[in-house]
């Protein structure tokens, strides 16, 4: 269980991007718990995505502090990076191997004996339920392959953290049920899973800290119970916090339905 | 991890390979030719040695190599997976073991065989006594490294480049590169082989030898000659080069890591300015003119092959016109203007869909292919006719002007005709990650060159009565005639173009389905 004198598993201080004209993420400050399964909630263009690649190293920031484990990211990019496991959204993996290649060069660059590699993968393989698609070419996977390759990829040198950039998009009910098991098996033993979507029902029932983001700010933190508050939902919940409430369809779309067509 | 590397690079290549009978026969020939070609290089060289020109070749081949591979990733960027670091991104590597690891596992492949064969050759070619023998030594592999490291620096900061906003608007400069790029390799090449190219090059290799890896195979030669001191210097200035592109590699490595990845950046404002081009008609012809334009200046991609098509059709009559070549070498303006109508629908990629879920009749796909094949015609006709004429004035050969732009017409018109069944009948798909567009999605390679190529040989079998009625005018001596060229050719393009264009509508009508299957591959 959490214990409040760990360090927290990510913790960000006044963190800004901006890509030209536009502020991606604004200052913002969050702390993560250790131990929790934490989601990143926010519309799209919120800047999660540009959060967690400079949480995870991919992407420098223009200012703040950003600690993982008690570690500074960007003083030691590469020490963090061997003690997390990311999956990030647009997931560039090596088309011309098979997944069993793919994570064994993963593991052996990532330092691992290429024995224990090799049993990890075949393991990994086999709970996820690619034990049959092992001798295929990525580029061949469909999108729910190709999330749990990318998943296996990134737990395969059992990382402190884990961090998942959508990692339910586009997957289907039966990738996803496996994905979740392994999930909830890993944050089981202590460890920390922070992923980012959009889908209030998936985040509500797997999470237990979310943190919400809209137009590149946090504007709420904390144990899930605390963020829905006295909303029937965190999707309710949600909508009152980045203001969507009230905005219901549209009076000026008279042309829509109704009889006359061209 | 160097270990590692060397055998990622193998595992892909073998699996490329394994996936089909023609990728694999494609290679094994490819590789053979390229064998033969580098192998006969070297004996070439080998046996030139004691010429007086041997040094000269020796230096003209070393830099033809370091431009060659320095322009390569341009052309065939994205052909190798290993060589793209940013899908390690997420892997704790060193930045210096990564460059060391990438550099070695570079050094495993067709290309830097082929180059050591040559560059050896041309060291022996130089090489006298046991000094030169030592300098050859160390001066072979600084020269395949180097030429390998340069090739991956400039493809580093290539992609660098291209994946920032501002770097994609500088699309359009790769044309231009590409256009220079070639023509300086072709022009070396030519000079080496030609007749003269010796004597003409040796001129230039007192400042052509300092010019690495050039300079490293001009030490064998230093050496031999008893100039120790200058074998040495030149030595070391090729190994300072080499540490230099690598610091440049390792800079462009490390900010490529670290850079927005596409799917962030395009959550940036891109606000573009609204501008409408009044000029178009109404109706599906007009709009698909004017998406054209839009794309050929907003997309990359297109943008790119566009600037390619325009800066190579300009050089290469220019380039003619320096050396007093032929004024008919202006018909590739033409040719490479009218090859834009080769794979329409692969530009589109996937959002192809629209395009044929709004087309339900042969009026309609008409209009798609006749607002396309306009929209080329609109800057074809009046660059060709720029270009001719101009190329024509400079080799003050205002005389052949109008035959030549009749011909080139007839071609443009041909091309367009071939183009417009060539994209109908051999669509393939060009993946977004080759920014430069050259190259179909793996596996349509061979369709790409057989659409290219067979459509290209088509359209000039058809340009062939015209071009066959102005031999036969000259031939016969009938020059005051060969005016006529000019509105014949003319004639002769505008209706072949509208002809290929009408007869490939119905064609697309009914291919619809299996042409979007074509090009959202990759």
């Amino acid at each position: 269980m959490p214990n409040a004198s760990v360090a927290p598993a990510v913790r960000v201080h006044g963190l800004w991007k901006r890509f030209g004209q536009q502020v991606a993420v604004a200052g913002i400050d969050l702390t993560l718990p250790a131990g929790h399964f934490v989601g990143l909630v926010g519309p799209n263009g919120a800047g999660k995505t540009t959060t967690l690649s400079m949480v995870t190293g991919l992407l420098r920031p223009d200012h703040g502090l950003i600690e993982v484990g008690g570690a500074d990211v960007w003083r030691d990019p590469v020490a963090v990076k061997s003690r997390i496991g990311v999956l990030p959204e647009g997931l560039r993996l090596f088309e011309r191997l098979t997944g069993r290649e793919l994570l064994a060069y993963t593991g052996r660059l990532r330092g691992i004996p290429g024995a224990e590699t090799d049993r990890r993968a075949a393991q990994l393989l086999d709970v996820l339920d690619l034990a049959g698609a092992a001798n295929k070419l990525v580029v061949d996977y469909s999108t729910g392959m190709r999330k749990k390759i990318g998943l296996a990829a990134a737990l395969l040198h059992n990382p402190e953290v884990l961090f998942l950039d959508e990692p339910f998009e586009g997957v289907d009910p039966v990738s996803a049920q496996v994905i979740r098991g392994v999930l909830e098996r890993y944050t089981g033993s202590g460890a920390t899973v922070v992923f980012s979507s959009h889908v209030m029902e998936l985040v509500e029932s797997l999470c237990d800290w979310v943190a919400v983001m809209a137009t590149g700010t946090i504007v709420a933190q904390g144990p899930l119970a605390e963020v829905r508050g006295q909303a029937p939902t965190l999707q309710d919940a949600f909508l009152t916090l980045v203001g969507a409430r009230d905005r219901g369809p549209g009076q000026d779309l008279d042309w829509l339905g109704g009889a006359s067509r061209s | 991890m160097t270990g590692t590397f060397v055998r990622l690079k193998l595992s892909v290549l073998r699996n490329g390979l394994r996936q089909s009978t023609g990728r694999r026969v494609g290679w094994i020939v490819g590789t053979l030719v390229s064998l033969l070609y580098a192998l006969g290089m070297c004996v070439g060289l080998v046996v030139l040695r004691g010429n007086e020109y041997a040094p000269s070749a020796a230096v003209g081949v070393g830099v033809v190599l370091g431009v060659g591979w320095a322009v390569m990733p341009l052309f065939v960027f994205g052909g190798d997976d290993t060589l793209d670091p940013t899908r390690l991104a997420m892997l704790p590597l060193r930045p210096w073991p990564l460059v060391r690891a990438l550099l070695v596992s570079s050094l495993v492949g067709v290309g830097p065989l082929l180059t050591f064969l040559v560059v050896a050759g041309a060291a022996v070619s130089v090489a006298g006594d046991a000094a030169s023998a030592v300098a050859a030594v160390l001066a072979v592999p600084l020269a395949v490294l180097l030429c390998v490291a340069l090739s991956r620096a400039v493809a580093a900061a290539n992609t660098r480049l291209l994946t920032s906003r501002k770097g994609r608007d500088l699309a359009v400069l790769s044309g231009v590169l590409i256009a220079v790029g070639a023509q300086l390799v072709s022009l070396a090449a030519n000079a080496l082989t030609s007749g003269h190219g010796l004597e003409r090059i040796s001129a230039f290799t007192t400042v052509l030898r300092w010019v690495p890896p050039a300079s490293a195979l001009d030490a064998v030669r230093s050496a031999g000659e008893g100039s120790y001191g200058l074998a040495v210097a030149e030595l070391a200035w090729t190994g300072a080069v080499l540490a230099l592109v690598l610091v440049w590699w390792h800079t462009s490595l490390d900010r490529l890591m670290t850079r927005p990845d596409a799917s962030t950046l395009q959550a940036g404002p891109s606000s573009v300015r609204e501008t409408r081009f009044r000029l178009f008609p109404e109706g599906r012809t007009g709009t698909v003119m004017e998406r054209q334009f839009r794309y050929a200046w907003r997309d990359p991609r297109t943008k790119a092959a566009w600037a390619t098509a325009l800066a190579v059709g300009l050089l290469l009559p220019l380039v003619s016109a320096v050396q007093d070549g032929s004024v008919y070498t202006a018909c590739w303006a033409a040719g490479l203007l009218g090859l834009q109508m080769y794979n329409q629908f692969g530009m589109d990629g996937s959002a192809f869909w629209t395009v044929a879920a709004t087309i339900s009749s042969r009026t309609d796909a008409y209009a798609e292919l006749r607002g396309r094949a306009l929209a080329i015609a609109v800057v074809g006709v009046p660059y060709v006719a720029v270009v001719t004429i101009g190329a024509a004035l400079l080799l003050g050969r205002a005389d052949a002007a109008a035959e030549t732009l009749g011909l080139s017409f007839a071609l443009l018109g041909a091309l367009v005709a071939t183009g417009a069944w060539a994209s109908v009948r051999f669509p393939y798909s060009m993946p977004q990650e080759n920014r430069f567009g050259s190259a179909a999605a793996p596996g349509q390679t061979s369709l790409a060159w057989l659409s290219l190529v067979g459509g290209a040989l088509t359209g000039a079998v058809i340009t062939l009565p015209v071009l066959g009625l102005l031999i036969w005018l000259h031939v016969s001596g009938r020059h005051g005639a060969l005016w006529l060229l000019l509105p014949l050719g003319c004639l002769y393009g505008a209706a072949f173009a509208v002809l290929g264009v009408r007869t490939a509508a119905p064609r697309l009508l009914g291919r619809l389905p299996e042409v979007l299957t074509a090009v959202s591959k990759g």
